[in-house]
């Protein structure tokens, strides 16, 4: 569960119930203009029992509003520092396409989805990050399940031909990155074989994970190139639900624990309350679904940014797992500044597990 | 105390003086600021569209096929940040339209183009989804790919280009502003020369007083003081509803002009109307009542007469010669303007003393007949009238003689302009050729059909031509094949014998604004590169391409070579004996469409002219406003003038001359005034047309037109001029009538 | 009585002044004959130059009977009355009544000869003889001069040979020499009373020098005759 959810599904929301939140319209600079009332029934929901496909769930779900694929790694320098980063990209579709139907022509400049990719580093209490902006079936943005690929612009991830590892390639204005991931384990289904359910009533998301990737590669920042290794956590998600009303923002952890488990848990924060769920993945990559009453997830303290007040330090409980966790921000300023700004950085764990992580943090700040 | 009473009591005697003066500097006021507005827009709107592109540049390619989508995609994905521009062009009122990619956009950080565009609401700029929409209908549509300039790497097959709204319009875009500014100064003069006129007479009226006070003992400095006081007063409190005619005036002719800009050189009035009032426009006002009312004071008296005297008009003379032979051989707009000012400068001050020679001379010529002394009277005391009205005569000739010119230079453009479309509109109907669709095919079949009249195939897209030293400049291709019938009837501005055949032969045509810009003439030869091809090719024909700045050249169909991809084609076909709408049917079969964009000639004809019709607005609402204020300061002018007269019009009538006979000597001498201004204005006005047609508009604009006179709106002008002359008459005989009344208030 | 050019019975003129009728003119009579000539004397405002008004029918008075050369005039009662009276007096003012002001008596776009030619052109009379007439006042140098060329003497002087050049029956000069110097004055006076007495004519004269009224046949005071008997 990614806070895109919300970033870019607030904004469509805003744009369809002709809101005129000036900070949704200005960076799309009257995108919304554009987009017609959409029939909500025409997006594809989906349900409890819906299965994942593959390869067909690498590609794009153009039926559907929103979807993501999302990496973060916590990786190590050569001398033993740690280096986080992001890759991210998404597609809102602003209208829904059937499976029988082409895809429009390119000539015409269609506005059926857009996509958006970010990119991040964070490395020694300093943060890089760049946002990339593309209409939806001109060719210079999209993704496909086979062979595997998910581009905008000059960013890609790609499937290294002949091999079972995958490339990713993103530069921004003065930092870039280019790796290589093999994925040494499965793949990791949410919830209900891959249906996770985003809210008491049964909304959810399709949502798989891939928990094992090994990364090797380079990180450029500045005029300074660094081999790096590590671990990688590969999401990926998609649904056509909006952020419920009286939902204010969420947070999100995917821990690699030195246990060999893997914990993904989050929380959608409500006025008085909140949705929590999550997955306990053992070794042998079998997944328990972590449900909120098995769960509690508490900020223990705060830090203060230029942006906001964030919580940069939480307990996380599982009482049945025996799990009691302190979860931790590095020093530093971990927004990522763009259109709709979260806050993403790497994580260290201690508490009745160590390991290292990611956080997502969304609807904090001014 | 006493100063001001003296002062106040006069315009308590003479309130209509007073009114006169405060409505010379009002309706100046609102003219000048009327001008200065419109002129202000143009030039932020210049400057904002060059700011908009100042630091951008566009990706070409090197085989000079224009850019596509394609190309947009590959060169994103090679990491360029390129943003597409999808410029729609659109008869008024639509205009032109400017479809963007916010997406793309993003890119460029804060300094995207148009990134303070506001909304996309088609004022100029959309979403490209509606832009190419737009294209789809068959509006001209031309796509560019902006990017930052910089280091910026390209893939083969790309090369940078500087961005500009309309290709090489720089320049005209300038001159065009430069014409405004010399029209506005041309209105400033003439109502400088209003003011001033009003004034003064207001002075020698009160120069007795002014004696008065003089022998009262108060100095004639503290008069001064007190006089220019009074007009810095007056001019304050007139001055702000001038400002706000003159900004109502300004938002009326607005949106003419925005469309006059917007054909003439891309460029859009982005400016919008005035926020705040110009009051840079009321300071110049300011200065210029207080200089033409008080410049007596500041030159020496030795000046003023000698400018009458006999060396003054040789100087004159000298003045006029200098300013015709500098226009006829000026090299730049700015010498035109120069010898202009000075021919204006010859003319204002020979005018008056002419008249005034030719009603004496008149005058005289009654001489040896007895029979009426009274016409000899009557043609001296036009001398007198010449002689004392001499600034509003001036200002009157002027606004004639510009109302004039304009007149002809709009009429002419407006009748080449027809024959030049009735020309290009040669066939009856006009099929736009759908995007994608192969124009070929529909060539082919058209080809075999039997029955069918002229037609053609008209091919558009972009070419380099080859200038000094292996640089090139990229100019519009025009093609045509076959080349058919429908051309026959072209007026070529220049050519070979038989300039067709020589098209067809590997000749080319140019437009005259290519051919003025580039200096090239029939028989030149000319290296062009359309797309993976050079041609060298003699230059066969120059022709006539009005409204806008582009260069273009005009080649034979079959000099296209296979990889040369259109921005545009279309057909024109006579359908002959077959029925359009069949062919219609048969070309949506050819290119499996289900419709067929066809027009018909009335309604292109009706688009295109709507687009001219907006070109000359402004223009000639600035001369027939400034003809207006002069008529109507004649008319002031000449009411007080002849209330000075008055008293020997009353004497007429103590000689036994019956007042219808009076009134009739009244109504004779003031359209005679009026008539002769015209006449003094024609000369003048023919003298400008002949500077705006074939001086000034290749100059400001890219294209001559021929010299063509109008001597029914001379007689138009001369009515106008006749009414003005009867409503002063009119005025007078009720002064006269109101005097007799006075008279007997006395004992 | 039948020879007289002028007659003048019951004369009455008033003015409005301040919302209030004034009478300046009351029941006034006078006749004046072939050669003779009549000096109008009183102060300022006695009505002087209303009665030369009156007599040349630049004016109409309230009440009375004005017969010149003929021609007889009362009040006009209709508005048709008033422009055939209108066009009475213009015919008898072009033909045979001349009149002299204290000044501005010429057309300042004319030369003096082009003046008394066409002051002479509208009463009927052939051109030509105009330098004549200019000689005989004593300014035939100045002929073709123009009125601002020349003195006040010279212009008033000119003034006259406009007037004898017209041939009239009746002069009316309202204080002919009044902004002349003594010695210009006694010199167009002596022009004025020659030339009258030449041509017969009659001359009713509008003045407060009491020397030149006194050259006269006849006095009338309107002061004596004061209508609001102020005095």
């Amino acid at each position: 569960m990614r806070m895109r959810f919300g970033v870019i599904v607030l904004f469509v929301a805003a744009a369809l119930a002709g809101c005129s939140d000036s900070s949704t319209q200005g960076g799309f600079a009257g995108l919304a203009q554009q987009v017609g009332e959409v029939d909500e029934r025409t997006f594809l929901q989906p349900q409890p029992g819906d299965r994942l496909v593959f390869p067909r769930d690498w590609g794009p779900h153009p039926q559907h509003r929103i979807e993501w694929w999302y990496l973060t790694a916590n990786l190590e320098t050569p001398d033993g520092k740690l280096l986080g980063l992001q890759w991210t990209q998404f597609r809102q579709a602003l209208q829904p396409r059937p499976l029988d139907r082409e895809p429009p022509d390119p000539e015409t400049w269609p506005l059926e989805a857009a996509w958006m990719a970010h990119g991040a580093v964070s490395f020694e209490g300093e943060h890089w990050f760049t946002e990339k902006l593309a209409r939806g079936d001109m060719g210079h943005a999209g993704a496909t399940a086979e062979p595997f690929r998910v581009w905008l612009d000059d960013w890609r991830l790609q499937a290294v031909p002949g091999s079972d590892e995958w490339r990713l390639q993103v530069a921004g204005e003065d930092w870039r990155y280019d790796l290589r991931l093999a994925n040494t384990g499965g793949i990791v289904a949410h919830g209900d074989e891959g249906f996770s359910a985003k809210s008491a009533s049964g909304e959810g998301s399709m949502y798989f994970s891939l928990v094992d990737l090994k990364i090797e590669g380079t990180v450029t920042l500045g005029d300074k190139t660094l081999e790096v290794s590590g671990t990688g956590w590969f999401d990926r998600e998609w649904s056509s639900q909006f952020l419920k009303a009286g939902q204010q923002g969420w947070d999100w952890f995917a821990l690699h624990l030195e246990t060999g488990d893997k914990l993904m848990a989050f929380q959608l924060r409500e006025d008085d309350s909140a949705f929590l769920s999550g997955s306990w993945i053992n070794p042998q990559r079998d997944v328990e679904s972590v449900t909120g009453d098995e769960l509690t997830l508490t900020p223990a303290r705060w830090r203060e940014t230029q942006d906001g007040r964030v919580p940069e330090e939480w307990r996380l409980k599982i009482p049945a797992q025996d799990v009691d966790l302190t979860i931790k921000a590095p020093p530093g300023d971990y927004w990522n500044s763009g259109l709709y700004p979260y806050w993403e950085s790497p994580v260290s764990v201690t508490g009745s597990h160590e390991g290292v992580g990611y956080m997502e943090l969304t609807g904090y700040g001014p | 105390m006493m100063l001001v009473r003296a002062f106040i009591s006069h315009y308590r005697r003479h309130p209509l003086q007073l009114a006169a003066l405060a409505l010379m500097i009002v309706l100046a006021t609102m003219l000048w600021t009327g001008v200065t507005v419109l002129t202000d827009q143009a030039r932020t709107s210049l400057f904002q569209s060059e700011q908009a592109v100042a630091t951008r540049v566009h990706v070409v390619r090197t085989d000079a096929q224009p850019v596509g989508v394609d190309d947009f995609a590959q060169l994103r994905m090679a990491g360029v940040c390129v943003a597409p521009w999808l410029e729609i062009q659109r008869p008024p009122p639509e205009g032109r339209v400017i479809g963007i990619d916010p997406l793309a956009m993003g890119c460029f950080g804060e300094a995207a183009p148009g990134g303070n565009a506001g909304e996309l609401d088609g004022a100029p700029f959309l979403d490209i989804s509606e832009a190419a929409k737009l294209a789809d209908d068959g509006y001209d549509s031309r796509l560019y790919l902006l990017t930052a300039n910089g280091s910026v790497v390209l893939p083969e097959g790309y090369a940078l280009r500087d961005f500009s709204l309309g290709p090489s319009t720089g320049e005209l875009a300038d001159s065009f502003l430069l014409n405004l500014d010399a029209l506005s100064l041309l209105v400033l003069l003439i109502t400088g020369l209003l003011v001033r006129s009003v004034h003064r007479l207001g002075i020698a009226q009160r120069q007795q007083s002014f004696d008065l006070l003089y022998r009262f003992g108060v100095p004639r400095e503290r008069v001064r003081q007190f006089l220019a006081l009074e007009l810095v007063v007056l001019t304050g409190i007139c001055v702000l509803p001038g400002l706000w005619l003159g900004a109502q005036l300004a938002g009326m002719l607005g949106g003419g002009f925005g469309q006059a800009l917007d054909s003439l050189f891309d460029v859009t009035v982005y400016a919008g109307s005035a926020e705040s009032l110009p009051w840079q426009a009321a300071g110049v006002m300011v200065v210029l009542v207080l200089a033409v009312c008080l410049v007596d004071w500041l030159l020496p008296r030795r000046w003023q007469t000698a400018a009458v005297s006999a060396r003054g008009r040789l100087l004159a003379v000298a003045v006029l010669l200098f300013g015709l032979v500098g226009v006829a051989l000026a090299p730049g707009l700015g010498w035109v303007f120069v010898g202009t000012a000075l021919v204006f400068a010859g003319t204002g001050w020979l005018t008056p003393g002419l008249l005034a020679l030719l009603a004496r001379w008149l005058s005289d010529r009654t001489d040896g007949k007895a029979s009426d002394p009274l016409t000899r009277w009557r043609r001296r005391e036009l001398a007198v009238m010449f002689s004392h009205l001499a600034l509003p005569v001036v200002a009157l000739q002027f606004a004639m003689a510009t109302v004039l010119a304009v007149q002809a230079l709009v009429t002419t453009f407006e009748q080449t302009f027809d024959e030049w479309l009735a020309q290009r509109l040669e066939a009856e109907f006009y099929v736009e050729v759908p995007r994608g669709a192969d124009a070929g095919l529909a060539a082919e079949h058209l080809q075999s059909l039997a029955g069918i009249g002229a037609w053609h195939r008209v091919i558009r897209g972009e070419a380099r031509m080859t200038v000094d030293k292996g640089e090139s400049v990229p100019v519009d291709l025009f093609a045509l094949t076959p080349v058919s019938d429908l051309v026959a009837g072209w007026t070529l501005l220049a050519s070979i014998d038989q300039p067709w055949r020589g098209l067809e032969q590997g000749g080319v045509m140019l437009n005259e604004q290519l051919a003025r810009r580039r200096q090239l003439d029939v028989g030149d030869n000319l290296t062009v590169t359309i797309a993976d091809s050079v041609i060298s090719a003699d230059i066969v024909a120059i022709y006539a391409d009005y409204g806008r700045p582009a260069g273009e050249i005009l080649v034979a169909g079959g000099a296209l070579p296979e990889s040369f991809r259109a921005r545009f084609e279309s057909f024109s076909v006579n359908p002959g004996d077959l029925d359009m709408a069949d062919i219609r049917e048969q070309l949506a079969d050819v290119w499996s469409v289900p419709e067929v964009t066809v027009r018909d000639n009335a309604s292109i004809r009706a688009l295109a002219s709507q687009v001219f019709g907006q070109t000359f607005l402004l223009t000639r609402a600035i001369s027939l406003l400034t003809l207006v204020l002069a008529a109507i300061a004649l008319l002031i002018m000449g009411w007080v003038f002849f209330t000075t007269r008055v008293w020997y019009f009353r004497l007429l009538g103590i000689w036994g001359l019956p007042a219808r006979a009076i009134q009739r000597q009244l109504r004779r001498l003031s359209v005679t005034l009026t008539l002769a201004v015209t006449m003094a204005a024609l000369p003048l006005g023919i003298w400008l047309t002949w500077v705006l047609v074939s001086r000034i508009n290749p100059l400001a604009f890219g294209w001559s037109l021929p010299m063509d006179l109008y001597p029914l709106f001379w007689i138009e002008l001369g009515l106008v001029a006749a009414v003005t002359g009867l409503v002063v008459a009119h005025l007078m005989r009720r002064q006269l009538v109101q005097r007799a009344g006075e008279a007997q208030g006395e004992t | 009585m039948s020879s007289a050019v002028l007659v003048a019975r019951g004369l009455s003129k008033d003015f409005t002044s301040g919302g209030q009728r004034v009478p300046v003119l009351s029941g006034l009579s006078l006749c004046v004959r072939p050669g003779e000539s009549l000096a109008v004397v009183g102060r300022s405002g006695s009505g002087k130059s209303t009665l030369l008004n009156l007599l040349c029918g630049l004016q109409a008075p309230k009440e009375g009977l004005i017969t010149v050369a003929g021609e007889s005039f009362r009040r006009p009662r209709k508005s048709s009355e008033r422009s055939d009276d209108d066009a009475r007096w213009a015919e008898l003012r072009r033909r045979s009544i001349g009149v002299v002001f204290q000044e501005a008596n010429l057309m300042p776009a004319l030369s003096l000869v082009d003046n008394v030619r066409l002051r002479a052109h509208l009463a009927g009379h052939a051109t030509g003889g105009e330098r004549g007439w200019l000689e005989r006042l004593g300014v035939g140098a100045e002929a073709d001069r123009y009125p601002d060329q020349v003195s006040g003497g010279q212009a008033q002087r000119a003034a006259l040979a406009m007037v004898f050049a017209m041939a009239p029956a009746l002069i009316l000069a309202d204080e002919p020499t009044g902004s002349l110097d003594r010695h210009t004055a006694d010199a167009v006076a002596d022009c004025l009373f020659a030339m009258q007495g030449d041509s017969g004519c009659a001359l009713v004269l509008a003045t407060h020098d009491s020397e030149l009224a006194a050259r006269c046949d006849h006095l009338l005071d309107l002061s004596a005759l004061d209508p609001a008997g102020t005095e």
